[in-house]
């Protein structure tokens, strides 16, 4: 057993003749099972193409090109020599401290579920352009999610709600703030009078301080009035199995750093959570096997996880089952001398030699090893007596207090939101609730399906709704307000962990809208205050801030040291083993519906984002729909292909929806994203997916077991990308032996033994054609991508679309492969289908020294500088796109149309001045952010120091969670990226024909059970 | 009349001879002609250089620069930190006029400006491409003189573009700085002149400051 040999299980070589295929790397069934419509994809450069060109009705034939183009030339003559003329408009008083053009960074935050994101945003000429992460705000460290740097797009969006709407009588009016002020304040008398009985708040939930006020004084001022808070995907099962154990609400802080073996149960934590990001940005500090050690992730779940796809081992489990499978992980756990509270570790569901059991073994031995460094962790979904639990097993491991803290949850008299929104529909039902204020969210739509909420709502005869959007609920309502966007109100928020953030405006509100604080201050009595004043009111009165503190609050985004404080709760003597005796009992039913919240639109509120919606989902690749998974076994047996649309019937419930087979998703379980097929989303979101909220009811918000499926026999299509851009290295034959070399992987103990291993596992012969140019530039550019800790989230496609201006293209484009990302998030399979690894391979342009598009441009619109960059120069170019077919990387992206014809004007705000927009018929590709690159040079020029490692940072870098991408100078032998270019782990891909990448990959590293690593035996 | 070609029959008169030769020469020189016409007179050097447009204030760079001696920074404060050499705002009009003349005609719409809060609307007169990303600051502080772009601004009443700003006229001196450069301090100095020979003292300049002006495509569009 030698490294090449193990390489041959994990890599393969190239060229190493055809008798060692290992292990075979797939992005899809159809590629797994070489279709012929895989093949024909593949053949062509840009899928659907030839179809345009041939049909008839779309097409332009010869003779009407001919003559358009005559035209366009006769005309072309008439055009004016000197462009039009151009007003300079300064200001009459310049704002202190600005510099026309000159980018100006604010901190704020910005708000999701009750838990606030602290952002840094550039600001242009007084235009947000740009949401980063804020490095010193604990649950960004710099980095910043797809739904926060979507934010822009969202504040720019032309069909948010620009006016109040009044509706009576079947008349809509557009009423002032005025009017509405006025009628608050008739309300307020009203209701005083009778003490506020038959009044109610819903809310969104909020960490709100000001919020939080304003609803002691409402309540104050109406005792008999309710107030209620509602998400539809909240995390308050979590809460609840935490009371079980605990006795009290809490909430709990994780702290993967410190975690050594981490077990995730139908978790998420790498993306569905709060703290996601924080999480991400400790798992990738940790999983890069420098200093021999790793932490190791099982992960056992129903639905294919980005937790999932980054773990060591992974059991696809149906979602019933994880109970279940936690008691056989107690169970092991005692048996490896883990003292476990009464009533806990006695049950095994599973038999010996089944692969959960074997699961629980090795977990559990892992666990009991490593004791207070081992954590388990469960999925919102799940019910609170698995949370409680999983919170007794790490009580009984010690891990409080180092991989797991609790603070005391915020607003811990709270009703859990599916109760609270439940008797709220009642009362208003039986007419106990008269009158209603909704502030944000959209519960006619997404409240569970049973309480006919948006019935009682329409009956409701004084119903108010603050929202950003004229949407589902504001149809209903009264009264509609426009709400202001975070970025354009001034307002509070409270991380996960509570460090304070002062949410400030970047703009004025385009549209004149409102923050929930304004609208509730004027019915308690206050309409005169600003969002200003309210939050000044409550920063001075709660954290006694003067002017300087107040300040220091809004430069840092943060107020220092206002983290809840963490406490020591003391574990309920039988609690834990009854929630376990409760869960044993629960036996598997029928097939799974799991109803979660989408990877891109959440729970629907950004589904009128195109950014979002064009976003491939990390583990379906799917953009623009939602869609039923299944497990290949299950589609077999359903008979169900691919894009097919299945009636998914629970309870007298049922939703159609097109099925999507992925692998490594849990037999007898069907997964369907929340938040599409919105009714009253705007146009963006109009015709995307399809609504799963008909099927939620309050007891299956998150899980239906005995659901049926049927096929329709319609079909949808389904636009992937997941085998747009396939790297096709030597035709169809030689693809599965070369994918394998695109990723490269070793576990940790093999590469201990064989550092190289990554360099090794190609060679090549390949020698230059020509005499290569010297490139004589002060600086070498070059990236670095870590692939042991990127986990395929996309934050860095977003990033990357909102700084360099990329077009969304919709849903008939990307089927066709004309995405514009410039930077894609490549998914490989690889093992067996029913049980699949995943790897992820974020793919930007290479800029590849002797770079294969340049030398078949005719019209050198694709040079190369003095400093290593592949450039694009888009006037020159001509739109053969001969680049993107000799592209190896398939990195081009080409122009099919103006994207940005149609596009509104608000939206054009969102331009980065810095980045040409591009036309029609011209190709366009990563450019390593030069505008930033020129940006930092320009800066250390004219300061006359050299240029800092570090100080240019691409956007894709900037924002990544887990900090794989690394950006730098090669001419600088100090800097972090030759630093990694010198790595044992690092390699390009398609270097065997001396390409001679900018962009080295760092070989994945995984960390599996057992001293000899998997994979062992296959020499 | 009658001969024996037969009645009706034509006979191209003479100075038919001549089309052939015309319509020669004509193809030679109309094209030629066009060229001509649309390389010259479509040029930077043609449409742009003399552009000199009515401003909405009768604003006197040759007052102001020229006879008062002003500094160019006193007004363009940013043309050594950002990439805009930015117009001033009123307020700096009337950090001076409030005193001075302050009830002129010629100056209504500054004082309209300055009560009301609206800007001036002052007509671009150097405009390059969108696609050019021209950086005032990493010039300025490269010794690249005000007057080597703008030209004499300090004689001019009505401000109006000397020099082509076309991509060729700008790789001329990012390929050959040295006759352009000059110490940094005397950026903003309207009539200097080198002190021997500019393209020495420019190539001095360049090696101890390393100004090394690059001709990559992404140093200016991107």
């Amino acid at each position: 057993m030698n490294a090449r040999v193990r390489l041959a299980a994990g890599v393969t070589h190239s060229n190493a003749g055809g008798s060692r295929v290992g292990r075979r790397y797939w992005r899809s069934l159809e590629e797994l099972a070489d279709s012929p419509a895989f093949r024909t994809m593949v053949e062509q450069e840009f899928p659907g193409l030839a179809e345009e060109l041939e049909a008839p009705a779309t097409a332009a034939t010869r003779r009407s090109f001919l003559k358009v183009m005559a035209a366009s030339l006769a005309l072309a003559g008439l055009t004016s020599c000197r462009w039009p003329k151009e007003r300079i408009m300064p200001f009459a008083y310049r704002p202190e401290g600005y510099v026309p053009g000159v980018p100006q960074i604010f901190a704020t935050a910005l708000e999701l579920g009750g838990a606030a994101l602290g952002v840094l945003v550039k600001s242009v000429d007084g235009r947000p352009i740009k949401v980063e992460g804020n490095p010193l705000h604990p649950a960004s460290l710099g980095a910043a999610s797809p739904w926060a740097q979507a934010a822009v797009l969202e504040l720019y969006d032309p069909e948010r709600s620009t006016t109040l709407v009044r509706r009576e009588g079947g008349q809509r009016r557009v009423p002032t703030w005025d009017d509405f002020v006025a009628f608050a304040a008739e309300q307020a008398t009203a209701l005083r009078q009778r003490g506020g009985r038959g009044f109610a708040v819903l809310a969104e939930a909020t960490s709100s301080p000001t919020v939080a006020m304003l609803r002691h004084a409402l309540l104050g001022m109406l005792p008999a009035a309710r107030w209620v808070e509602y998400e539809p995907v909240s995390r308050d099962a979590e809460r609840a199995g935490l009371a079980q154990v605990y006795g009290t609400s809490l909430r709990a802080l994780l702290h993967l750093d410190q975690a050594r073996v981490i077990v995730a149960m139908d978790s998420d934590v790498l993306y569905g959570h709060p703290e996601a990001l924080r999480h991400a940005r400790e798992w990738g500090a940790a999983r890069r096997g420098d200093g021999g050690a790793m932490p190791r992730l099982y992960a056992a779940e129903a639905l294919l996880s980005l937790t999932g796809s980054a773990s060591d081992h992974r059991l696809a489990l149906p979602a019933g089952r994880i109970g279940a499978l936690l008691l056989q992980l107690a169970a092991e756990a005692a048996r490896a001398g883990v003292l476990l509270p009464a009533g806990l570790g006695t049950v095994s569901p599973f038999t010996a030699g089944t692969p959960e059991a074997d699961f629980a073994v090795r977990a559990a031995g892992d666990l009991a090893q490593v004791r207070e460094r081992g954590l388990v962790v469960v999925g919102p979904g799940q019910p609170a007596e698995v949370h409680a639990v999983a919170a007794a097993l790490n009580e009984a491991l010690g891990s409080r207090g180092t991989t797991v803290t609790y603070t005391i949850a915020p607003d811990p008299e709270r009703r859990p939101h599916l109760e609270a929104v439940a008797e709220l529909s009642a009362s208003l039902a039986d007419g106990t609730t008269e009158a209603l204020w909704i502030l944000g969210g959209n519960p006619a739509w997404d409240a569970p399906a049973e309480l006919e909420f948006a019935q009682r709502l329409a009956a409701c005869p004084q119903t108010v709704h603050l929202s950003l959007y004229e949407n589902e609920t504001s149809r209903l309502c009264r009264w509609h307000l426009p709400r202001a966007h975070a970025l354009e109100s001034w307002g509070d928020a409270r991380a996960w962990d509570g460090t304070l953030s002062v949410v400030q405006p970047l703009i004025e509100p385009l549209y004149g809208g409102r923050s929930p604080a304004e609208v509730l201050a004027a019915l308690v009595g206050e309409p005169a205050l600003s969002a200003y004043d309210l939050t000044r009111r409550t920063f001075a009165s709660q954290w006694g801030g003067g002017e300087d503190a107040w300040r220091r609050a809004l430069s840092d985004g943060i107020v220092a040291n206002t983290a809840y404080a963490t406490v020591t709760p003391r574990l309920l003597g039988d609690a834990a083993g009854e929630a376990g005796g409760r869960l044993a009992v629960r036996p598997a039913s029928g097939r799974e519906l799991i109803l979660y919240p989408d990877a891109k639109v959440f729970d629907g509120r950004f589904a009128n984002s195109g950014w979002l919606q064009e976003l491939p989902d990390p583990i379906t690749t799917l953009t623009w729909d939602n869609a039923a998974t299944l497990a290949p076994e299950d589609a077999q047996e359903l008979r169900v292909k691919h894009g097919e649309v299945v009636r998914i019937t629970h309870g007298g419930r049922s939703v159609e929806a097109p099925a999507c087979v992925v692998p490594g998703q849990a037999r007898g379980v069907v997964g369907l994203a929340l938040g599409y097929g919105r009714e009253a989303g705007g146009s963006v979101a109009a015709g995307a997916g399809v609504d799963a909220y008909p099927v939620r009811t309050a007891a299956t918000a998150y899980l239906a077991s005995g659901v049926e499926v049927q096929r329709t026999g319609r079909r949808r299509l389904l636009a992937t990308t997941q085998e747009h851009h396939v790297i096709d290295t030597l035709g169809m034959a030689e693809r599965g032996r070369r994918v394998g070399s695109l990723i490269r992987e070793a576990s940790l103990n093999e590469f201990q033994r064989h550092p190289e291993f990554a360099k090794n596992a190609t060679w090549s012969q390949a020698r230059p054609l020509w005499q290569e140019i010297e490139l004589k530039g002060e600086h070498q550019w070059a990236m670095a991508i870590d692939l042991s800790a990127c986990i395929g989230c996309g934050a860095c496609t977003i990033a990357c679309q909102a700084e360099n201006n990329i077009p969304v293209v919709g849903r008939k484009q990307v089927a066709r492969g004309r995405e514009m990302h410039w930077i894609r998030v490549d998914r490989y399979f690889a093992g067996d289908p029913s049980d699949p690894q995943v790897r992820f391979q974020p793919m930007p342009c290479q800029h590849c020294e002797n770079a294969p598009c340049e030398s078949v441009c005719p019209v050198a619109a694709t040079v190369h500088s003095e400093e290593g960059l592949n450039q694009m120069v888009y006037n020159r170019c001509v739109g053969t796109r001969y680049c993107s077919n000799n592209c190896p990387y398939k990195v081009r992206r080409f122009n099919f149309f103006n994207n940005f014809t149609k596009v509104a004007a608000t939206t054009r705000m969102a331009f980065n001045p810095e980045v040409t927009v591009r036309g029609r018929g011209v190709m366009e590709k990563c450019t390593f952010c030069i505008q930033r690159i020129e940006a930092g040079k320009t800066a250390a020029k004219n300061e006359r120091r050299p240029l800092r490692d570090g100080e240019i940072v691409p956007a894709c870098a900037q924002t990544c969670p887990t900090r794989a991408i690394v950006f730098g100078d090669l001419k600088d032998p100090s800097s972090e990226v030759s630093r990694l270019h010198r790595h044992p782990r690092s390699y390009g891909i398609l270097e065997e024909i001396d390409t001679k990448p900018r962009t080295l990959y760092l070989a994945k590293l995984t960390n599996p059970h057992g001293a000899a690593g998997e994979g062992e035996a296959s020499s | 009349m009658k001969n024996d070609d037969g009645p009706g029959r034509f006979v191209f008169p003479a100075w038919t001879n001549l089309i052939r030769p015309l319509l020669a020469v004509i193809l030679v020189t109309v094209p030629a002609y066009l060229v001509v016409l649309v390389w010259l007179g479509g040029s930077p050097k043609t449409t742009d250089v003399g552009y000199r447009p009515e401003q909405p204030v009768p604003f006197s760079h040759a007052v102001h620069a020229g006879q008062l001696g002003m500094d160019c920074r006193y007004c363009h404060t940013t043309v050594e930190k950002a990439a805009f050499a930015a117009v001033p705002p009123t307020q700096t009009c009337m950090n001076c006029h409030k005193q001075v003349r302050s009830t002129s005609p010629r100056l209504l719409a500054v004082r309209e400006s300055y009560a009301s809060g609206l800007p001036i609307p002052w007509v671009k007169v150097h405009d390059l491409p969108d696609y050019t990303y021209f950086n005032h600051s990493a010039h300025v502080r490269a010794g690249v003189a005000c007057a080597s772009c703008h030209g004499r601004i300090d004689t001019m009443e009505v401000v109006q573009q000397v020099q082509p700003l076309s991509m060729g006229w700008c790789l001329d001196c990012h390929r050959n700085p040295d006759p352009h450069l000059r110490p940094p301090e005397l950026v903003t100095a309207m009539d200097w002149v080198a002190p021997g020979d500019p393209a020495e003292l420019g190539r001095r300049l360049r090696e101890t400051a390393g100004i090394n002006p690059s001709v990559d495509c992404w140093t200016c569009h991107r």
